[in-house]
């Protein structure tokens, strides 16, 4: 049976930070235990992809089994039990001693994540491309070379084969589309996935019924990832500086929506239409 | 004799001119809904008429010449300004109807602030007025979350009651004067004054009219001094909604006017994520505003209320201060919401009612009993829950909330198979139980079947109002009253 693990990484909804919200503080650390907190975009499509992707259409007897993994404290329950309740046979959260500072850290993040996966011997590992924090873009790929795995990235879709040991998985390159037919195992970094980037809603029921079941929790003692030096990185975080994104704006002069509308054309898209 | 669809679009041309005629297929299909069907117009199903045109209205003198010539002709309008009704109240049901727009009479008129209030044209965007007036430090205290869209005449049209309700009141206790056009062309003014005594109060014959009475082109509302600076938020979590409502009514009879006072049971909040800081709980919150003196009395006096119950227990302010700058929904949120049903078919939907303190809980545990007794679809429910967000002396409001997947039907089945269904057995408990059946919607045009039972006797009163201003039943025919 394919044994499929999904990473997620759970993030501050940065959008409803307003501009005097970001300060921090002298660890910089930014203050974010207001804000509400949600799944990283990509790996919420990562999420929804593998469901489909463990449950198909045409057969779906033909289960795969599904693990959400996170990397959390106890706040990642909630959203376990989420994807438990839409369909994912497990939900485990790794809990670091609190002195690991884990943020701008995908060494230390991807040794954890393929301890956990040769641990319970998964054969299939997606993960989304970045995280809104530290936007690294290198987990996947270093939880890749550490299983010494295939890895394909700007993963849009995943379907599976007539065999069981092969998937056929879309990507994206260089603007173009490559379809490729990969033996498992292999880890897959989504990006924009063509599928609904938004994953399911469980109902009532399935809700409840997630409640009673539990979450697995696991140490970096347990994963045997306990040697510092692992979780060291050649980076140190100096300062935090708040991107600047003013943009200027023209007001179109006009009395009706008419005039506005022709005055927006002759200065502005009409030289950039083709003659 | 009937009008053909032609000679109505070209009388109308001869009234308000070429430009303002509309007859583009597209507009016109646009015109002919509101957010009720939501599904079916998202996939570019239009299961009501399409009417005949839509016009851009110009002026007063210009709604009257259009309403005069429907009304000798029996034609069919429907008054829309922003279009963000949400209880089918602009749909166009009657063949060849004439859409009313009045969108582009947008002027702000005048803003007063030695006799503190402000005048605007029905077209006047809510939050384009707010802001002109919180730049010069006063606000209308409406904030409905359609601001960023509604504009001042819907918002008067429908009884429409904002997020700061408990301090400022709803639209009707902010409009000093309107003025408005009934269906004979006849326009009146009813004048700007603090209060009087001079027989009834008509003002009330226009508020909440829902187009079926007259058309409102002018609007004169109250306005107050605007002090952000000293909000405060005020929060806790607490195990059950009747604990909630008995708290909510001493914090109202004890005579505190918080701006914001609401209380969330557990489902509902999930989908605000409060289970990420009160899983399990509900939440009852505050905002206390005003100058310093009175946020800071009405602050400490909430708590002093609220903490003397040991269940409840405090959450952070800011939490809650996070989610309410982000509630309003712009135009942003709708597109969003369109592209999400769109590809997930996941519906959300409210009906909101209201109840003295003495039966409001009754409702709220009947209304989602029943829906989980006898709804036949209810493995299709993802959210069913409810929150009171205006209250009262005397009482207080509830919103039910209930999302769904869309299962095994087609688009234009979706609005009967659930949220009607849903809706009715809602309306029910709530007039079984002595509440009323809208809160601050609108009867629109799908909870008319129950308009006689929510005024019993009083409809006498509601009806002689249509058959006094509307003997021919052309103002947006089918809403409040329901089709003969």
């Amino acid at each position: 049976m394919m044994k499929i693990a999904v990473c997620f990484k759970i993030i501050a909804d940065y959008d409803r930070m307003s501009p005097k919200d970001w300060a921090w503080d002298e660890h910089h650390i930014v203050d974010t235990r207001f804000v509400r907190r949600i799944f990283n975009c990509f790996e919420e499509s990562a999420l929804e992809m593998a469901l489909k992707l463990s449950r198909p259409v045409e057969n779906p007897s033909d289960k795969a089994e599904l693990t959400a993994l996170t990397i959390d404290d106890e706040k990642g329950d909630l959203f376990l039990k989420h994807l438990i309740a839409v369909g994912y046979d497990h939900g485990v959260r790794i809990c670091c001693s609190r002195e690991l500072d884990l943020r701008f850290n995908p060494m230390g993040i991807s040794r954890l994540i393929s301890a956990y996966i040769r641990q319970m011997g998964q054969t299939l590992v997606i993960l989304g491309m970045q995280g809104g924090e530290g936007d690294n873009g290198q987990t996947g790929f270093l939880v890749a070379e550490q299983l010494g795995w295939p890895c394909v990235r700007e993963v849009t879709e995943a379907i599976r084969t007539e065999s069981p040991e092969f998937l056929k998985v879309t990507s994206r390159i260089d603007g173009a589309s490559l379809v490729q037919i990969i033996k498992l195992p292999m880890v897959l970094i989504i990006g924009h996935s063509q599928e609904s980037p938004y994953l399911r809603i469980p109902n009532l029921k399935q809700k409840l019924d997630a409640k009673k079941k539990q979450v697995t929790l696991l140490s970096e003692h347990e994963l045997k990832v306990n040697n510092k030096i692992w979780f060291n990185t050649d980076k140190t975080l100096i300062d935090l500086q708040r991107q600047k994104t003013n943009q200027s704006c023209i007001f179109l002069e006009g009395k009706t929506a008419r005039d506005q509308a022709q005055q927006l054309y002759n200065q502005y898209l009409k030289k950039r239409l083709p003659t | 004799m009937t009008l053909t669809r032609q000679a109505i679009v070209d009388h109308l041309i001869d009234i308000a001119g070429q430009d303002r005629v509309i007859t583009d297929e597209q507009v016109l299909k646009e015109n002919s809904h509101d957010r009720y069907k939501k599904l079916e117009t998202i996939f570019g199903i239009y299961t009501t008429p399409i009417p005949a045109a839509v016009v851009k209205l110009a002026d007063t003198k210009q709604v009257s010449d259009v309403l005069k010539f429907l009304n000798e002709n029996k034609v069919n309008s429907v008054a829309r300004t922003g279009g963000t009704a949400t209880e089918g109240g602009l749909e166009t049901i009657v063949e060849n109807s004439v859409v009313l727009d009045g969108s582009q009479m947008n002027q702000i008129i005048k803003i007063d602030s030695t006799n503190m209030q402000a005048t605007a044209q029905c077209g006047v965007n809510l939050g384009e007025l707010e802001d002109r007036l919180r730049e010069q430090g006063f606000t209308t205290g409406h904030s409905p979350q359609s601001k960023p869209l509604a504009n001042m005449g819907g918002l008067v049209a429908t009884r429409s009651i904002g997020q700061f309700s408990t301090l400022y009141g709803g639209i009707e206790d902010m409009v000093i004067g309107l003025e408005a056009v009934f269906p004979n062309g006849e326009i009146t003014r009813i004048k700007n004054v603090p209060r009087r005594a001079c027989g009834p109060d008509i003002r009330h014959v226009i508020i909440g009219n829902e187009g079926a009475l007259c058309y409102i082109t002018e609007v004169t509302v109250k306005i107050y001094k605007y002090f952000p600076e000293n909000n405060q938020f005020l929060a806790w979590a607490l195990d059950d909604m009747s604990l909630g409502f008995k708290i909510l009514r001493e914090v109202m009879v004890e005579g505190y006017r918080p701006s914001v006072a609401r209380l969330y049971d557990a489902e509902d909040g999930s989908q605000h994520s409060f289970d990420q800081f009160a899983a399990d709980k509900c939440v009852l919150m505050f905002m206390a505003e005003g100058n310093e003196y009175l946020a800071n009395a009405t602050a400490r006096g909430i708590a002093r209320v609220v903490e003397k119950y040991e269940e409840c227990q405090p959450i952070d302010g800011r939490l809650i201060e996070n989610w309410f700058d982000n509630l309003n929904w712009g135009p942003e949120k709708i597109a969003q919401e369109r592209e999400l049903i769109r590809k997930t078919q996941h519906m959300a939907y409210t009906t909101e009612v209201s109840g003295n303190w003495d039966c409001i809980n009754t409702i709220y545990e009947n209304a989602i009993k029943r829906i989980r007794e006898q709804y036949p679809h209810m493995d299709d429910l993802t959210m069913l829950g409810g929150h009171s967000s205006h209250s009262y002396q005397t009482g207080t409001n509830l919103y039910f909330v209930y999302d769904y997947d869309v299962k095994d039907c087609k688009p234009e089945e979706e609005i009967n198979k659930y949220h009607i269904a849903l809706n009715a057995l809602i309306v029910e408990e709530t007039l079984k139980a002595g509440g009323s059946m809208v809160h601050h919607h609108g009867i629109g045009k799908y909870r008319t079947p129950w308009t006689r039972q929510e005024h019993g006797s009083a409809y006498y009163i509601l009806k002689g109002l249509k058959d006094q201003y509307d003997p021919n039943g052309i103002m947006n025919t089918g809403t409040i009253y329901p089709v003969e």
